[in-house]
């Protein structure tokens, strides 16, 4: 059985577990960089330990500091949150190696999962719609001529070893085609060593739409909803909700099945989120986060279901406490990132909170690390708060939503609750009409 | 003592398991620490001079750190040595053995004044300055975090 669990990382997550393991009478072991000595994890936590200077790859990066910290304080599971370790395959199992339960799913379920182009294969096997393309690289431009007639345009032509948007070219026509396909094979070589570039469908307006997962070691995969994570700029979510205003009953359970067949076929243990694109009532896989994400209050807040407690149980071999049968969310629930940055430029903006006064009131919820006289420290994320607010409608939820956000007040750095109040006045936000394009398109 | 007769006697360690090997000789002192696999060279001294740099350094006394609830300590015109990783603290190699040093003891730089134990690894703590130990904060077998006292020295 787990009594005391040490938390591998920092800022509003850590904090978040430890009052989960508060309510499940488990001893917390705060580990902390000399950045973060008056953090609230490390005040709030039954014992602390300094594991290292500030920069992450010396502290909250270092698998031997972390594990050093869980032996010499007698802990006897780690939580890894999210970022930092929590998708680090290898420090999962130097975790169990050292006889430390790992409050995740298995190293052989992360390494499967975490490589894009196995986890797309592995979907492609469960039945799971992924996004037509070519498989895998195309060797000749004919090749990729072909493959595009046979999807449709428009097509995205990919770098195989790419990422961050280089070696990337739209094709709305066949008459593109020639020019793209050079200039990405090029960009793809100069950035990436390889030339290899690969054809997909490309999605104009695609929602972003996830479903959360968990399994137990009983082997029973369950789907809790949905969330959509549509509104983002720069890949960076700012806005997520449950249920989504594009999803019927019909295409959540189609999404929440398809999500744990995915899952079934790699004995999936844990909470994790199975990614989809959404665009014209379709859905394709995209990826699957083998961890519980930033935006987990959502769904706790429209299932009722303690996200973190229940990690804590699978962990320890229980079993999941979700109920058999038909599923259904209650409610409404929103999250807005609150970041200490410019909400015109999105330039991070470190320092000192001089004033803090958090919203309450019905249905409003805020996680966080950050208190008055807190300084934000520069080596970190810039993410200082979670503000969740939940409605018997989203009609409720916008405008719990909107006061929430006018009584939060931040002052001493600048902050994105501005530009989250502007979008809650958006007419498109409003309906429910998104794209991941809403950002570059959206208009103060 | 030649390079060739210094690798002979890392054959030697290795070959027969031997944990340690200290050997003092007109001037020149040589420890060689056997590992279950691979011999390792930890310090050679010649003439007083350091020759194979180990471990890193520890980090510079400016980064000292103190729990907050603890009263300060008057170090004043004292450097002192902090922990460079997490851990836990040994004053000697071995719970047989003398410990590494203790108060009234010269250290010159370079020299080995503890053990941190972390992940089952010994890693040798190296005094960062010349000068005399006059206090030891940690107590045996405690852990102690990153940042940590661990020395006080008079330079």
């Amino acid at each position: 059985m787990i009594s005391k669990v040490l938390i591998a990382n920092r800022g509003e997550i850590a904090l978040r577990i430890i009052l989960a393991c508060k309510e499940m009478s488990l001893k917390t072991v705060a580990v902390h960089s000399e950045a973060d000595r008056d953090s609230l994890h490390v005040r709030y936590a039954d014992e602390d330990v300094c594991i290292g200077p500030a920069p992450s790859r010396q502290s909250y990066l270092s698998i031997s500091s972390i594990i050093a910290a869980a032996e010499i304080t007698g802990a006897d599971a780690i939580h890894p949150g999210y970022g930092f370790l929590a998708e680090n395959a290898h420090f999962a199992e130097i975790s169990s190696e050292c006889g430390l339960t790992f409050i995740g799913p298995t190293p052989e379920a992360i390494r499967l999962m975490g490589d894009k182009a196995k986890a797309r294969e592995t979907a492609k096997r469960a039945g799971v719609p992924i996004l037509p393309g070519s498989d895998g690289p195309v060797k000749t431009f004919t090749e990729a001529m072909d493959v595009a007639r046979e999807i449709g345009y428009p097509v995205i032509l990919k770098a195989a070893a790419g990422g961050g948007g280089r070696g990337m070219r739209i094709c709305a026509a066949e008459a593109d085609m020639q020019g793209a396909f050079d200039t990405a094979r090029s960009e793809a070589e100069r950035a990436f060593g390889s030339p290899d570039v690969y054809v997909e469908k490309y999605l104009e307006r695609p929602r972003h739409i996830e479903i959360q997962v968990f399994g137990d070691t009983a082997g029973r995969i369950v789907s809790l909803g949905e969330r959509e994570c549509t509104i983002q700029r720069r890949h960076q979510k700012l806005i997520e909700e449950s249920p989504s205003p594009a999803l019927s009953h019909e295409l959540r359970q189609q999404m929440g099945d398809a999500a744990i067949r995915l899952c079934q076929t790699v004995n999936y243990i844990n909470a994790g989120t199975i990614e989809f694109l959404f665009q014209d009532g379709q859905f394709y896989f995209m990826e699957m986060n083998t961890r519980i994400q930033v935006e987990h209050p959502v769904t706790e807040e429209v299932t009722g279901i303690d996200l973190v407690k229940e990690q804590i149980r699978v962990a320890d071999g229980l079993p999941l406490t979700v109920p058999n049968g038909d599923f259904h969310l209650r409610g409404h629930a929103m999250e807005f990132r609150i970041n200490a940055e410019d909400p015109v430029t999105f330039a991070p903006h470190p320092g000192r909170i001089r004033e803090f006064n958090c919203p309450g009131g019905p249905g409003v919820r805020v996680d966080t690390a950050a208190y008055r006289d807190y300084v934000i420290p520069p080596h970190y994320d810039s993410m200082i708060a979670k503000l969740i607010v939940k409605g018997k409608t989203r009609e409720e939820t916008l405008a719990r939503g909107r006061r929430a956000l006018d009584l939060f007040i931040i002052e001493g750095v600048k902050t994105s609750i501005p530009l989250h109040r502007a979008i809650l006045d958006d007419p498109r936000f409003i309906r429910g009409d998104l794209s991941t394009r809403f950002m570059e398109e959206f208009e103060w | 003592m030649n390079f060739k007769e210094i690798l002979e006697l890392i054959d030697i360690v290795a070959e027969r398991g031997i944990a340690e090997l200290e050997i003092e000789q007109a001037g020149t002192k040589l420890r060689i620490q056997g590992k279950p696999s691979a011999p390792q060279v930890i310090h050679s001294y010649l003439n007083g001079q350091r020759e194979m740099p180990a471990l890193p350094a520890a980090p510079p006394a400016a980064i000292l750190s103190a729990k907050s609830q603890e009263p300060e300590e008057p170090d004043a015109g004292l450097h002192v040595i902090t922990s460079p990783i997490v851990g836990t603290f040994y004053r000697s190699p071995n719970p047989e053995s003398e410990a590494f040093v203790t108060i009234g003891d010269h250290v010159s730089k370079g020299k080995v004044i503890c053990i941190i134990e972390a992940m089952k690894l010994m890693n040798e703590i190296e005094s960062d300055v010349d000068g005399e130990i006059v206090k030891v904060f940690p107590q045996n077998g405690q852990p102690v975090e990153y940042g940590e006292k661990l020395f006080a020295v008079r330079l």
